[in-house]
């Protein structure tokens, strides 16, 4: 059909049709038809054929998750013998019970640890203590160093002094290592050259 | 008069720990004293604030409140635990978790049967105290946020908690909630945070007074539900409540260090209806106040600057005091090697061994003189686990170290050349020495007195090899009070021991058997040493009394005699820090040197004794005074104010003494961070 109708396109519009003959559009018309199932059958087999591989792929990936067949024969016969051993032992069966319950109800994000790994109780403690330090010290307090303090009392008291930076040896060493780091940067920021 | 070289030593960093928690037992008259590093204090209220008992702290103790039930001590801190203190051997008694993740506030029924504490996960959990544990009884209704703080009515039937934004009144009987009062959150930036209601008070009328962090002290009606008044305290925030036995005065501690106080009165004179007003503030504090508690004659206040602060209240006290405040510890840190020149630092969790510096040259009076070989540290020990050091001694030759905390006791001999310095432990001790409360060697290093319970001493000897032990000191009466003081004597014939029940015990060392008692006085004993000649125990009290009891005559001695008669001046009574250590002049068999935080002073028994009217501190004018005329001036006690904040006086060989000084400006910047106070000019 396409090519009938490209044919038609190229000759110009004045031109009577060109006759065709019942036959040819027929066989051209089945061919079609013939094309569209032929090609929903290719797309069906390559779907089933993606299906296969990935169920294979997923069946290795199982294979691998899960340990090898020889142990797991082991495990079939180790519920057996102990059923066998201990006949007369409820408790065995009990805690067989129990082992069985908690790996079933234990969840995803639960986990067993030991008590001396526990360090939840530590946490708790810190936590308690940054909230306390949170409040009483952090953003939203205004707060000044003891050394500030220390400072302000020399200038207002009777015996006026200077401040403590100048006379506590240890507060004016941390002072000028402090003023000397900020140096540091400022001069390593404007890239000047350190004198 | 006495000429002593002195060495000024200032390399003690001594760090006290900031006070969280006070309890008030009011029959006893006693105050407990929480500080941060876990150690609990025992003050005498009565007796000049004297520390009767420490328990020393731990690691990682996180302490946040405690509470006396009866005449029992508990506290509770963030550690999730709830600790009783067996305070007759000043240790950790049991502690119990509360499984209810940190606890904040912990406190006691009036009537003594229940304890209820208030947890972080919400809960209010009640425990029954029977006689020798405590038993967990129930929850009440879980809250939803953490509890701060807790007070019951004084019938016991209700429970108020404060919480974040909220105070929550509990019915103790059923459990559940039966008002639910909202805090205010304030103007301006506190608008963003949550309101945290640090402390709640319930009075016997039914009105519940909190302080929150927003700065204000609210009046609430527990039967409504809702405020009656509140008052702005402070810009920052209210963190201590506490009500008087009376329940008419409150002070509330503040985080710029003001205690504020607000007292129950009528507002129209002659009309009964009263209402809380505030009245005094007291401005005792540098840093954040975290704990106040109101005793009958004033208020004690305590926070981050570790400063106990007694601030008398003149309406209530009969007898006009000063402020108080007690600054040092009442037990000496501080131990010498007299012969070796080597001295012991105690601190919470190491000892430090120094070896002091030389100087040369020849001084005029009140001169400093150049160091030529400085001070070295020679020693720096750890104590193994968590536990601290409650008392520690260093042998007068320098080669034995001993130390103690709560369980173990620890002996070390030291081996010290010149630049090398090698400790071995000695492992195999006796098995009665587990744990001291106070530790002392004789004067020739050859036995060790270590002090125990039931006021019982054990001596053991020391060798080269180790220790051997060669017996118990048990005294007369039977008492089961912990010793604080030991005192050897020079000829190593006697030890004086003193002990939390006042008693003065004289032991005979040849035939190991208690000698005599000194009698009781009513004061604790503060510094007592037994006179290297004489053999006369020379005792100091917390009151600033001074006895001399003659040990081979059995009685007081004719000098002590006559300072009963005259008295002691006003100006030495009235001295707030206790003499913590005496010594003796080994030139001058009469002199006695005694000091305090303040002061150093020595007593010359052969010269007259002060009366109420001569001056005092008389040493200035007595050196501006000419010879003939000094004699008529002087007397007996000599002061010199020359140094300051004195953690220890020692004496070590050769007419030298040692003061260890710690200057206050050196603890303060070492705090954490105060408040900023905006002042005029700054």
């Amino acid at each position: 059909m396409s090519k009938l109708t490209e044919t038609q396109f190229d000759s110009s519009e004045d031109e009577l049709p060109e006759e065709i003959a019942f036959d040819q559009s027929k066989s051209v018309a089945l061919k079609s038809v013939k094309d569209a199932l032929e090609s929903a059958k290719r797309e069906k087999t390559l779907l089933k054929e993606k299906r296969k591989k990935r169920q294979q792929l997923f069946q290795e990936q199982k294979k691998k998750k899960c340990l090898p067949a020889d142990v797991l024969q082991e495990f079939d016969e180790m519920p057996q013998r102990q059923t066998k051993a201990s006949d007369n032992n409820s408790d065995d069966e009990e805690t067989l019970n129990e082992e069985e319950t908690i790996s079933k109800t234990l969840q995803d994000s639960y986990s067993v640890m030991r008590l001396k790994d526990n360090s939840s109780a530590i946490s708790l403690q810190q936590r308690a203590t940054d909230f306390i330090q949170s409040r009483l010290y952090g953003p939203g307090t205004r707060r000044t160093t003891s050394a500030e303090l220390l400072s302000l009392s020399r200038k207002k008291g009777t015996n006026q002094g200077a401040a403590v930076e100048f006379i506590n040896k240890k507060i004016s060493a941390d002072c000028k290592a402090k003023a000397e780091k900020s140096n540091k940067r400022f001069r390593h920021k404007q890239k000047l050259v350190p004198s | 008069m006495g000429e002593f070289k002195v060495h000024q030593v200032r390399f003690f960093e001594y760090m006290p720990s900031g006070i969280r928690a006070l309890a008030f037992h009011p029959k006893k008259e006693r105050m407990a004293v929480a500080r941060m590093d876990g150690s609990v204090e025992i003050c005498h209220c009565s007796d000049r604030f004297y520390q009767e008992k420490v328990i020393p702290g731990r690691e990682q103790c996180g302490i946040e409140a405690l509470s006396w039930v009866g005449d029992r001590l508990f506290s509770a801190g963030l550690n999730g635990e709830i600790t009783e203190y067996d305070l007759t051997n000043q240790k950790i008694k049991y502690t119990i978790d509360a499984y209810g993740g940190p606890i904040w506030s912990i406190t006691g029924n009036k009537q003594g049967t229940h304890l209820a504490v208030g947890c972080e996960d919400g809960n209010v959990k009640l425990f029954e105290v029977t006689e020798d544990k405590i038993q967990f009884e129930r929850n009440l209704a879980r809250q939803k946020g953490r509890i701060i703080s807790l007070s019951w009515h004084p019938s016991g039937s209700r429970i108020a908690a404060g919480m974040m934004d909220i105070i929550q009144v509990l019915n103790v009987e059923k459990g559940h909630s039966i008002h639910r009062m909202l805090v205010d959150k304030g103007v301006g930036k506190s608008r963003s945070k949550e309101c945290v209601v640090w402390s709640v008070v319930y009075l016997s009328d039914g009105t519940i007074i909190s302080g929150d962090s927003v700065g204000m002290v609210k009046m609430w009606d527990d039967q409504t539900g809702t405020l009656i008044k509140s008052h702005n305290v402070t810009k920052c925030d209210v963190l201590a409540l506490s009500v008087s036995q009376s329940g008419d005065s409150l002070v509330a501690g503040t985080s710029e260090g003001t205690v504020v106080q607000f007292q129950f009165l009528s507002v129209v004179l002659g009309k009964d209806e009263k209402e809380w007003v505030r009245t005094r503030i007291f401005k005792s504090h540098t840093h954040d106040v975290r704990a106040v508690a109101e005793i009958t004659t004033g208020v004690v206040s305590g926070g981050i600057d570790t400063q106990l602060v007694v601030t008398p209240l003149f309406d209530k006290a009969e007898v006009k005091s000063a402020l108080r405040k007690v600054l040092f510890p009442h037990r000496k840190l501080v131990s010498c090697a007299r012969k070796a020149n080597l001295m012991l630092f105690q601190y919470s969790g190491h000892l430090e061994l120094w070896r002091l510096g030389e100087s040369e040259g020849i001084a005029e009076p009140d001169m400093s003189l150049p160091i030529s070989r400085k001070p070295e540290k020679l020693l720096h020990l750890k104590v193994k686990g968590e536990e601290h050091i409650r008392c520690s001694s260093v042998s007068p030759c320098g080669e034995w170290i001993v130390y103690s905390t709560a369980s173990s006791l620890r002996l070390y001999k030291l081996h010290c050349d010149n630049s090398n310095v090698s400790i071995t432990k000695i492992s195999k001790l006796p098995k009665v020495l587990s744990s001291a409360s106070q530790l002392c060697f004789s004067s020739d290093s050859s036995h060790l007195f270590s002090a125990s319970t039931q006021s019982s001493v054990h001596m053991v000897s020391l060798n080269k090899a180790g220790c051997k032990f060669m017996g118990t000191l048990k005294p007369k009466s039977g008492s089961k009070q912990p010793i604080h003081l030991l005192a050897p004597s020079e000829d190593g014939k006697w030890l004086a021991s003193a002990n939390s029940d006042h008693e003065v015990q004289i032991y005979d060392l040849q035939i190991r058997k208690p000698h005599c008692t000194v009698p009781t006085y009513s004061s604790a004993v503060s510094a007592m040493a037994i006179h290297p000649t004489t053999n006369c125990l020379f005792i100091t009290h917390a009151d600033q009394q001074m006895f001399e009891y003659s040990i081979e005559q059995k009685q007081y001695s004719d000098w002590s005699r006559s300072v009963q008669r005259t008295g002691l001046h006003r100006v030495w009574l009235d001295r707030d820090t206790p003499v913590t250590n005496v010594m003796f002049n080994p030139s001058n068999p009469s002199h006695i040197i005694l000091h305090d935080s303040y002061m150093l002073c020595i007593i010359d028994q052969s010269l007259p004794l002060p009366d109420n009217s001569t001056q005092f501190y008389n040493q200035l004018t007595l050196r501006s005074l000419p010879e003939e005329q000094r004699k008529l001036y002087t007397h007996a006690f000599k002061v010199c104010k020359a140094f300051k904040e004195i953690l220890c006086v020692e004496q070590i060989s050769d007419q030298s003494l040692v003061v260890v000084e710690r200057p206050l400006s050196d603890i303060i910047t070492r705090l954490p961070k105060p408040i900023k106070q905006k002042k005029f000019a700054t």
